[in-house]
Order: structure tokens, then sequence, then C-alpha cells
């Protein structure tokens, strides 16, 4: 199995607060891999290290392929229409206007998602934001997928459905890494990465 | 393919501010309400129009920024350019701004009755368009919008409290616009120089611009992992082991000691692989001293 990430030695540290210490994280095709770990301990950094948008202070990270990213805390604008996003993300991609909205309404479909065409992103629901959220990080047809927590808000329909889609990605080749805390899921996964936090912040300082 | 990518975000920022009626709203009535208000005070009821103008543009500028702040990097992720989106949004609102200028022309020029009414409506037009770069350099440089609202309250602001001739005023980025403002009330004031100095002005603002939305969501490009055996592919490896080295040089700083006394809580094993080295106060921040 071609390994399609590899991070290695990944440090990262917010002030005196170190959150990664030389972690790793290797991904193969056809892989689903799942990133559990408390809170606060580091598993959204990674990933924003892995997608190339956080640097980390040491380390690095090898990709081969497009990477496509799903934040937990979908980045919309609350006044443009899901087919404006479509449009937007898509070009950046490369996509022409009608390819993007194409492509986004098939994968949008597959979720369930009620389109409506002159509904801006802040009436939808947070569960429909999401869908939408995770259609972007899809559009390009990445190789690779970070899907941070992706399926808050869904429905129960919708999540086994999203498990199930997971399949299809490994069926096809995707290397992909889900931030999930749902312990009941990880036997649809390939492999678990626990990630612990650093044992400086373990420590409880005493007051003077 | 970049103008492709510099309309759609064009278009797509376009179709995010025009959804805005309030805001649109408040865009053209905040210059007429400031100018109509001051009509009384003579000469000084233009600059009080251009100062208004200027902070109702640089404002839209500003918050077409600062609002798609969490998907810009995205964007970026996507395959958009940093100068792109800067250059997209710029494209909307440099129309945009000369078309309030031009509604706010057209009600100053009877009013005032400036003695060289062409003047004043290319001075009420270069205030709209020194706006853009002016909101689009402090919404890509400040961290959140109250930062960014009170340096754009403070500038205009200045701009308008100080004096024509005082130095403060020539520093300040609404210096050319509002000379020319005053020189439409005269026949013999010169322009070229008032004009030359805006221009100029809104390059620097620009290229300030362009320098803090690359630093601010500029992407990592990773390394490929497939390597080539290829003489380019023998010069990648060389330079991926100079990175190497690196990477081993920032680990060391990364877990070089730093000012401070490691303390943990009373009969806590302190992590094998830090002992003896001395951390950081982190209860500083919290308002705590250690023990």
């Amino acid at each position: 199995m071609p390994t399609q990430l590899r991070a290695s030695g990944i440090c990262k540290r917010f002030g005196p607060t170190i959150i990664l210490d030389r972690a790793e994280l290797s991904v193969g095709a056809g892989e689903v891999v799942g990133l559990t770990g408390e809170n606060g301990a580091g598993k959204t950094t990674l990933m924003r290290i892995c997608a190339g948008l956080l640097a980390p202070d040491a380390g690095r990270v090898r990709v081969a392929g497009r990477v496509g990213y799903c934040p937990q805390v979908p980045g919309l604008f609350d006044l443009l229409t899901t087919n404006d996003h479509l449009v937007m993300f898509g070009r950046g991609a490369g996509m022409g206007r009608k390819q993007a909205i194409m492509r986004g309404h098939a994968i949008l479909d597959e979720f369930g998602y009620p389109i409506q065409d002159k509904a801006v992103t802040k009436d939808l629901s947070g569960g429909t934001r999401q869908k939408l959220n995770l259609a972007i990080a899809l559009l390009a047809d990445p190789s690779i997928l970070l899907l941070d927590e992706p399926y808050q808000g869904f429905d129960r329909g919708t999540y086994v459905n999203f498990w199930d889609h997971c399949e299809t990605w490994r069926s096809q080749g995707k290397a992909v890494v889900i931030v999930t805390h749902m312990l009941a899921e990880l036997a649809r996964v390939d492999r678990v990465m626990e990630l612990a936090p650093h044992p400086s912040r373990a420590h409880r300082w005493a007051d003077a | 393919m970049p103008l492709r990518r510099v309309l759609i975000m064009a278009e797509m920022h376009g179709r995010d501010l025009l959804r805005r009626r309030v805001a649109i709203a408040l865009l053209v009535a905040l210059p007429f309400s400031f100018y109509l208000a001051s009509s009384d005070s003579g000469p000084g009821a233009a600059a009080s129009g251009g100062v208004a103008l200027a902070f109702a543009v640089s404002g839209a500028a500003l918050f077409s920024v600062l609002s798609s702040r969490a998907a810009d990097q995205r964007l970026i992720l996507s395959g958009y350019r940093p100068f792109e989106m800067l250059l997209g949004r710029l494209l909307f609102l440099g129309p945009l701004a000369l078309a309030i200028a031009a509604m706010f022309s057209a009600t100053m020029a009877p009013v005032s009755s400036p003695a060289r009414p062409w003047v004043l409506v290319l001075g009420i037009a270069v205030v709209a368009l020194q706006s853009v770069p002016f909101g689009l350099a402090i919404g890509s440089a400040v961290p959140r919008e109250l930062e960014g609202t009170l340096v754009l309250i403070g500038v205009v602001g200045l701009q308008l409290a100080t004096r024509l001739d005082s130095v403060a005023s020539k520093v300040l980025p609404f210096y050319g616009p509002r000379e020319l403002l005053e020189a439409s009330l005269s026949r013999h004031a010169p322009i070229g120089r008032p004009l030359f100095q805006t221009v100029v002005y809104g390059v620097a603002l620009l290229i300030a611009a362009r320098l803090c939305v690359s630093r601010r969501v500029n992407i990592v490009r990773h390394e490929p992992l497939v390597l080539s055996r290829s003489a380019a592919g023998v010069a990648r490896s060389a330079a991926g082991v100079a990175r190497g080295a690196a990477d081993a040089a920032r680990t060391a700083r990364h877990y070089a000691p730093r000012r401070g006394r490691f303390v943990g809580q009373e009969g806590a094993v302190r992590p094998q692989a830090f002992q003896g080295e001395r951390w950081p106060r982190h209860s500083r921040s919290r308002g705590r001293a250690l023990r």
C-alpha cells in the first residue's frame, strides 16, 4: 500500500504550551485512519499542519496527491448560496462553473442535502452546513482526505451514510484520516491513532 | 486562469456585499448625512463629506477582508493565490466606490458651488478609490474587527481633525484627496501634486495589503512523497537533506530550555525526556505565581 501522507517529527507549541511533540502520522492509499484523543490533545492542530494551514515548529509533512480538508468549524460565507460556494471553491481547483455545480450536487445528493437554489448558508441548519462543508472538501476529488469531526450535526441516517462512504473512499484508494470521538465506529477504520496530551500539560500548577 | 479566479472572487464578494441591503443603504447614506449636516459650514462641508465617504468605503473594504477570514485559508488550499483574492476584492469594491462617489458628487457639485466643479468630482472619486486599498490594508493587517474599526476611525478622524498644512496631516493617507477637495474651491490651487501623492500612497497601501494578506493566509506547500531518480530528483534529495538538517536545528530550538522554573504537582513524576530542563512558567499568563 503506497503511502499517501507522511508526517514525521511534528512539533508545535503555542506560547509556552506544547501541543505536539514529535508526532508521527502515516496513511496509505486505501486506508482509513481514526485519530482520537482527549480534548486539547492536538488532533485539530495535527490535521491543520497536515493540510498545510499551519506551519509546524519542527518536522516535515510529505504528501502524494491533492489534499481535501474538512475543518471542524465550517468556514463558509453566510450570505452566499450553496451554488456560490461550489462555484467559488471549484474555480480554485480549476473547475468551470457548470462542472463545479454538477459535481457538488452529485456529492450533496449522496448525503441527502436539501438543495435550495436561493437559500444562503446562514439560513441552513447546522447539519446542512456541515454537509456543504464536507462537499467542498470532496469537490476537487482529493486523494487525501483530512476530516475533522465531519459528521457534527448530521442526522442518524446521514451519519450512518457517512461511515458507509468511508468504505467507498477506501475502495477508491483514497487515504482518509478522520478525527473522531465515536468509539463505536472505530471498528470501521483500518487503524486507530490515539494522540495523548503532552506530559508537560498533565501537571497541575500550585497556587501561590 | 488566474483572471477567471479573480473574476469569480470579485463576483462572490459582490454577491456577499449586495445581499447586505442595510449595509449598502448605510454605505450611501453616511457620506450624504455628514455632508448635509455640515453644509452650513461652507467650504468645510466638502471635507466632512469626503471623510464620511472614506469611512464608509474603507469600512466596507475592511469588513470584506475580515468577514471571510475563516474561509480565506481554505480558498488558498483549494487553489487560489493571495493576490488573486486581493485583486478580486479590489475589482468589486473599486467600481462600487466610484458609483457611490458619482452619486455623492452629483449632490455636492450644485450645493457647494465650487470654483472648479470637475476638481470636486475628481477629489470625491479619489477619496473613494483611495479608501479601498486603505480598508484592504487595515483588514489584512489587524487580527479582528474591533481593532480594524478603531484604526480606521483613528486614521480617518485624524485626517479630518488635523490642519491641512500640518505635518501629521501630510503623512496620512487622505491628505492628497483632501487637498484636491480644498483645491476645487479655488481657481488656482495645484492638483497635480496631490493627485500624484494619492497614487503613490494608494500603491503603497496595496503593496502593504498584499504583504499582510500573504502572511495571514499563506499555506505550507508540502514536499511530494514520490522521489524521482532524475537529476532534478537528486537535486531535490540534496535539498531534502539540507531541510532535514534545518529541521533538526528547529527541533533542538523547540526543546531548548526556556526561562522559568519547572514545578510539578507534589509527587508528580517529571517526564523522562524533560528531566533537568527548565520549563516556562505556564501559570504566569493565568495570573498565578509558582512555588
